[in-house]
């Protein structure tokens, strides 16, 4: 439904007018249910008609106050205050209220003057009362969701620090003039596989950071290769426990022509198995 | 004025609800004079206002236990027992029939013009004194209004009494309150 045209058709209005049909009725009270912006027009209308009727008051005959109240009680509707009402607003009323014992009868004009002014003083307790219960539920249920909320950003945190370094640690190889970057491509039937290989070509350390390559199935191992005048020479297994973006140091390697990387048993072999070869790039 | 004139309706509910006269003392200093102004639109007859009004502060003081304030705010609630209340009565007193059985004319005249016509009218006459922002509206917004919130007329009613298409009304009525809130928003 499209709420902004419903909203812009004047049934709202209608509602708060009390026009609306039974069924445009039932219709509306679904949807505000689900639906802040319709709930909020609602609103907005009903100010209006209380804006209306507040520019439009009328002062009240002075007499019928104490008539309808007489009638309240006539009609046994008041609540006695040295009576429980079940409602535990405050103690700050009720005390407030005992002390002015004969509130029930104003017949006569002094007393009714007397209560009124201490309802000002009791009414105000009650509200702080109220508003520092509310108060306190408030913070401390802000407290506790914040709390929550700093446990999860410290584990963000943690996370994303150690991405960080990993990622500085790659730069820092990257950035390094005497390192070169070897890109390892995957092999035929392995096209999207990606691994690069960083080699120091002064302290002949080489380091591993397997981009694009699935975790090894249980019981396997990937291992590094170097092509060194045709021979496979092997440059160490990938360790099982390093995250896979991170760059791994590896065995040393002097000289090289190509590098490679196969899939092997978990602790890796002396030759490596040409099927299970992942991806390779020469230099 | 009472310094807590401003108390939020929740805190006011929770006031109501206790019964006692502080509670209808709150209560009656800051609404009376607006709902008594509603009512006496309404039934259009000082007399009859001042009984209507206290049948709506028995109601509003018996059923406050039911206001149910994911429906609606309290105050409009309550705008909407006297409105009803007012409406009822004046069902009963046939007053409604009356009206509508005056041409329409009567209906689309101003103030001043109605102040000539019937008893009904005289009565009306009454209230004349007192601001009527709704005299501020374009008159076939001010009519629509009139007609729905103080007359109790129908959608349909309205359609047929005016002449127009039931879209119409709908349109007009949205119109109605965009004037109605910036009027408001002028007086404040």
């Amino acid at each position: 439904m499209d709420i902004a045209a419903y909203i812009s058709s004047g049934i709202i209005e209608s509602y708060v007018l009390g026009l609306a049909s039974e069924e445009e009725v039932s219709i509306l009270n679904c949807i505000r249910k689900n639906n802040v912006e319709v709930e909020q027009a609602i609103a907005e209308a009903e100010k209006a008609l209380e804006g209306l009727a507040d520019i439009q008051a009328m002062a009240m005959p002075a007499a019928l106050k104490q008539d309808i109240w007489n009638r309240l009680e006539a009609e046994n509707l008041v609540l006695k205050d040295d009576q429980p009402d079940g409602l535990s607003t405050d103690e700050a009323i009720s005390h407030d209220t005992v002390v002015q014992a004969p509130i029930s009868n104003t017949e006569e004009l002094p007393k009714r003057i007397v209560p009124a002014r201490s309802y000002g003083w009791a009414i105000a307790a009650s509200i702080l009362f109220v508003l520092s219960v509310g108060a306190n539920l408030f913070f401390y249920q802000q407290q506790k969701e914040n709390k929550e909320m700093l446990v999860q950003a410290n584990t963000t945190l943690d996370t994303q620090n150690a991405t960080l370094a990993i990622l500085q640690e790659k730069w820092s190889l990257v950035q390094n003039p005497a390192v070169k970057t070897i890109a390892l491509k995957g092999v035929e039937n392995k096209p999207d596989l990606h691994a690069l290989v960083f080699w120091d070509q002064t302290s002949k350390a080489v380091y591993l950071s397997l981009e694009q390559m699935p975790a090894a199935p249980k019981g396997k191992q990937y291992q590094l290769w170097a092509m060194v005048d045709g021979q496979p020479v092997s440059a160490g297994v990938f360790p099982l426990n390093a995250k896979e973006a991170m760059a791994s140091k590896m065995l040393d390697v002097s000289k090289a022509q190509a590098f490679a990387i196969t899939l092997e048993d978990e602790g890796g072999k002396p030759v490596p198995t040409l099927t299970e070869l992942c991806v390779m790039g020469s230099i | 004025m009472s310094p807590l004139h401003n108390l939020p309706e929740e805190t006011l509910i929770l006031l109501l609800k206790k019964k006692n006269q502080q509670a209808f003392s709150y209560l009656y200093d800051n609404y009376a004079d607006a709902l008594y102004g509603v009512v006496c639109r309404i039934v259009a007859s000082t007399e009859h206002a001042e009984e209507v009004i206290q049948d709506v502060f028995v109601k509003i003081w018996k059923h406050v236990d039911l206001f149910d304030s994911e429906k609606g705010r309290l105050y409009t609630w309550m705008i909407n027992i006297a409105r009803n209340t007012a409406l009822d009565y004046r069902k009963s007193k046939g007053v409604v029939n009356e009206m509508k059985n005056q041409p329409l004319s009567n209906i689309v005249n101003t103030d001043e013009e109605r102040d000539q016509s019937g008893s009904e009218q005289h009565t009306k006459a009454d209230f004349i004194g007192f601001r009527n922002i709704l005299d501020k509206l374009k008159p076939e917004c001010r009519i629509l209004i009139e007609m729905a919130y103080y007359e109790g007329y129908t959608q349909q009613e309205i359609a047929e009494q005016l002449d127009v298409p039931l879209g119409t009304v709908k349109t007009r009525t949205k119109a109605a309150f965009l004037q109605l809130k910036q009027l408001l928003k002028d007086y404040r």
